[in-house]
């Protein structure tokens, strides 16, 4: 009797063996999910990296490109090259008493150099406090009683 | 009896068991041999975790008007890594054919052996173009192409170990212009070793720290999991200089012609602006390309010949009679008006001093002993103000201290004083014409500029403004009292325009403009031997528009050999070089400058 009822309940070997597989490969898709997330998250932090490395080598390579630029100005605008470029355009040195000169208001001369902008003596106003900031309880409580004192003797006619 | 597909099952899940335990193992072992414990060690130290100093560009050097005096351009930095030679004759002859490198040099260095502790990499001190160093890597590619497939330790032609790094090079696109002032930057020691590489001589030497910048050390990987921001750098500060360029190369053309005309041993010329104490232009011979510093001991032979204008002592001669008259007309003691008869000589402690020309020139004015520029004169104004007084007011012009201008190398000497040793009565007398007192030119134009400028006395200097993190800070101008008054001052200003355009100083006349200025003859003094007769520093000294002095100039010519005279040689060159200035400086002739105030 037990015997019947254990096999009338009993799970089908097939089945069992299928719950056993769906298990497993439950286990396996957790597993390589876990694994996929952590690849991924793991490439793109070193591709950020790489990009970061990239970046920082950009800059300095920009930093320097910017200073090389500045210097080829600089040797573009040398006085011995001016000098040349000028004679080759027909320009001479000026005779003295070739020269006039003219007054033209508002010009105050030309301006030495401005690379960046000047510092000046930064003013700050004296900074505004609340007098209930820096003032004692019993001040605030006098100045309030005085006050109150005051508009009691306007209403008296 | 099982039936024969389990079988094969089972066979199959055998095998493949095997095969999965084979590569497990073999995995296992990968990970724990010798050979791959050495690569994972050698990979880390290449890569990871490594202490890294970020240093700053070193900031730049600007005139005053902004035009760049030294700055940095990129090159490349050619080394040898010897791990990777495999060719030493291929390195060498493509440096000597591509970047004009001496073969046998480079064919040494290619060949050291490679020692993991002692040889590693060779720096060639050499750097290359950006053009230079793409023909090289254009030359390697090619040479590995044709290489193809050969033996391992087979020599062929390869540039396999040659590297060229990029760097920043100190770089001056004006050449041997303002060196002396500008100074140069041991750049080639700056990779490598760049604690070596410093400024040397002039501006780059005095401000080398804030040019430098703060180097930040980061810890760095180039494992890219650790990979992080790098911090900002801030360049060294830029610097701002009080010096006009185009002012700069006049004087230097007018210097260098006046040199080369008058056989001297030398020249200086210092152009300030008495108002503010700036200097505007400043030279001396002889000047170095800083761009090839490594050649500087084929132009000086010692360190004062660098800048001398600060760093080279010498008697001035008669331009030092500037501030005797301003002392004695400061202190009472004369006044322009004052008459002096001149005998031709006077006795001071014993000894007789006489005039330049061993004349008597009768009586005459303060500005006549000026104009004729008489020893005895101003050797009597002298004991006329005292010991105590002449040197007090001499000590008020900065004599015998350093100026503390802003540039690398200043020297001062002493004034001997009365009670010292060496100290003789007769010093006074000497003194009072220039002789047996030592100054530097940019002390003695230092000192005078305070005749042009109303008594008032400016602080020489260099520097106009540093740029740093992005601002812009003016140097503030610095006083350095008032050693006479304004009115003594306008007098002896006056006095000496009257000079300078007397018939003995024709040599110095500008056109259109009433100039103050005195000449200079010094003797030499030569160790024990005393003074050479025929062999002089030649002199002169000038300022103007008197009615508003905006420039100073002193020449100084050493030992001239066609002319032993102040105002036969070292005249014409200030005449030439303010006909010059007054053009770059945009100041009109004194009549015009009076129409247009009118205006």
């Amino acid at each position: 009797m037990t015997q019947s009822l254990i096999q009338a309940y009993q799970q089908a070997p097939w089945r069992n063996q299928l719950k056993w597989i769906a298990t497993f490969l439950l286990g396996v898709i957790v597993v390589a999910l876990v694994a996929g997330l952590y690849l991924s998250i793991s490439a793109q932090a070193m591709s950020m990296g790489f990009e970061i490395q990239e970046k920082n080598q950009d800059k300095v390579v920009i930093a320097q490109d910017i200073a090389d630029l500045r210097n080829q100005l600089g040797d573009l605008t040398a006085d011995p090259a001016m000098l040349e470029r000028a004679k080759a355009l027909g320009y001479d040195y000026v005779n003295p008493s070739d020269l006039e000169y003219i007054l033209v208001p508002g010009y105050s001369g030309r301006q030495t150099a401005s690379l960046a902008p000047q510092t000046a003596t930064e003013e700050f106003s004296e900074p505004t406090i609340n007098p209930e900031y820096t003032s004692s309880l019993s001040e605030i409580l006098f100045q309030g009683l005085l006050k109150f004192s005051v508009m009691q003797a306007r209403r008296i006619p | 009896m099982k039936s024969e597909p389990f079988v094969r099952f089972r066979f199959i899940a055998v095998s493949l068991s095997l095969i999965a335990a084979l590569l497990v193992a073999q995995l296992v072992r990968i990970q724990v041999s010798a050979n791959t414990r050495a690569m994972r060690e050698d990979t880390r130290k290449t890569i990871e975790d490594g202490k890294r100093v970020l240093y700053p560009e070193r900031g730049n050097i600007y005139d005053r008007w902004g035009h760049l005096l030294a700055g940095n351009k990129e090159m490349y930095q050619l080394g040898i890594d010897l791990r990777y030679v495999v060719s030493p004759v291929t390195i060498a002859s493509t440096l000597a054919s591509v970047a004009g490198m001496n073969y046998n040099d480079v064919y040494a260095k290619a060949s050291t052996e490679y020692d993991a502790n002692s040889a590693v990499y060779i720096d060639l001190r050499t750097t290359i173009t950006p053009e230079q160093a793409q023909k090289l890597q254009t030359l390697q590619i090619s040479l590995e192409k044709k290489a193809g497939k050969v033996q391992k330790d087979q020599e062929y032609p390869s540039l396999l170990g040659l590297v060229w790094t990029p760097i920043l090079q100190r770089s001056y696109p004006e050449g041997s212009l303002a060196s002396n002032l500008v100074g140069a930057y041991t750049f080639l020691d700056r990779d490598g070793n760049r604690d070596l590489g410093q400024g040397i001589y002039g501006v780059e030497a005095y401000y080398n720290d804030i040019l430098a910048g703060q180097p930040v050390i980061v810890n760095y990987s180039l494992d890219p999991n650790k990979a992080q921001t790098l911090p900002n750098v801030p360049p060294g500060a830029g610097l701002i200089l009080t010096i006009d360029i185009q002012i700069q190369a006049m004087v230097e053309k007018v210097l260098d012609e006046s040199v080369a005309k008058t056989k001297s041993d030398s020249g200086t010329i210092v152009v300030l602006d008495p108002k503010t104490g700036e200097i505007l232009a400043m030279t001396s011979t002889p000047r170095m390309d800083p761009n090839k510093y490594w050649d500087y001991q084929k132009t000086f032979h010692d360190g004062t010949e660098t800048d001398r204008a600060v760093s080279q002592m010498y008697e001035p001669g008669s331009v030092f009679k500037v501030l005797t008259m301003a002392t004695g007309m400061d202190t009472g003691t004369v006044t322009p008006d004052t008459v002096y008869l001149d005998r031709g000589t006077i006795e001071v402690g014993g000894i007789t001093i006489t005039n330049w020309d061993f004349l008597a020139h009768g009586p005459q004015t303060m500005e006549g002993c000026m104009q004729l520029s008489l020893n005895v004169c101003l050797a009597w104004v002298a004991t006329q103000i005292g010991e105590k007084n002449f040197y007090a007011y001499l000590d008020k012009f900065g004599i015998g201290r350093m100026t503390n201008v802003d540039l690398s190398g200043e020297v001062d000497w002493p004034v001997l004083l009365p009670g010292q040793p060496g100290w003789t009565p007769f010093s006074l007398g000497a003194n009072a014409y220039g002789q047996g007192v030592n100054v530097t030119p940019i002390q003695l134009a230092s000192a005078i500029s305070a005749v042009a400028n109303h008594g008032e006395m400016m602080a020489p200097h260099i520097l106009k403004a540093i740029v740093a993190n992005g601002k812009q800070e003016a140097r503030p101008l610095r006083s350095l009292g008032n050693p006479i008054s304004a009115k003594t001052a306008t007098d002896l200003t006056n006095m000496l325009a009257q000079s300078v355009e007397s018939e003995s100083y024709q040599n110095a006349h500008i056109d259109g403009y009433r100039i103050a200025g005195k000449t200079g003859t010094a003797s030499i003094s030569v160790g024990k031997l005393g003074y050479i007769t025929n062999l002089t520093n030649a002199s002169f000294v000038g300022w103007g528009p008197v009615e508003d002095p905006q420039f100073l100039v002193y020449v100084w010519l050493e030992k001239p050999k066609t002319n032993m005279w102040g105002s036969l040689v070292a005249s014409p060159v200030f005449a030439e070089v303010v006909r010059q200035l007054v053009v770059l400086m945009n100041i009109p002739p004194d009549d015009v400058r009076e129409k247009l105030k009118g205006q």
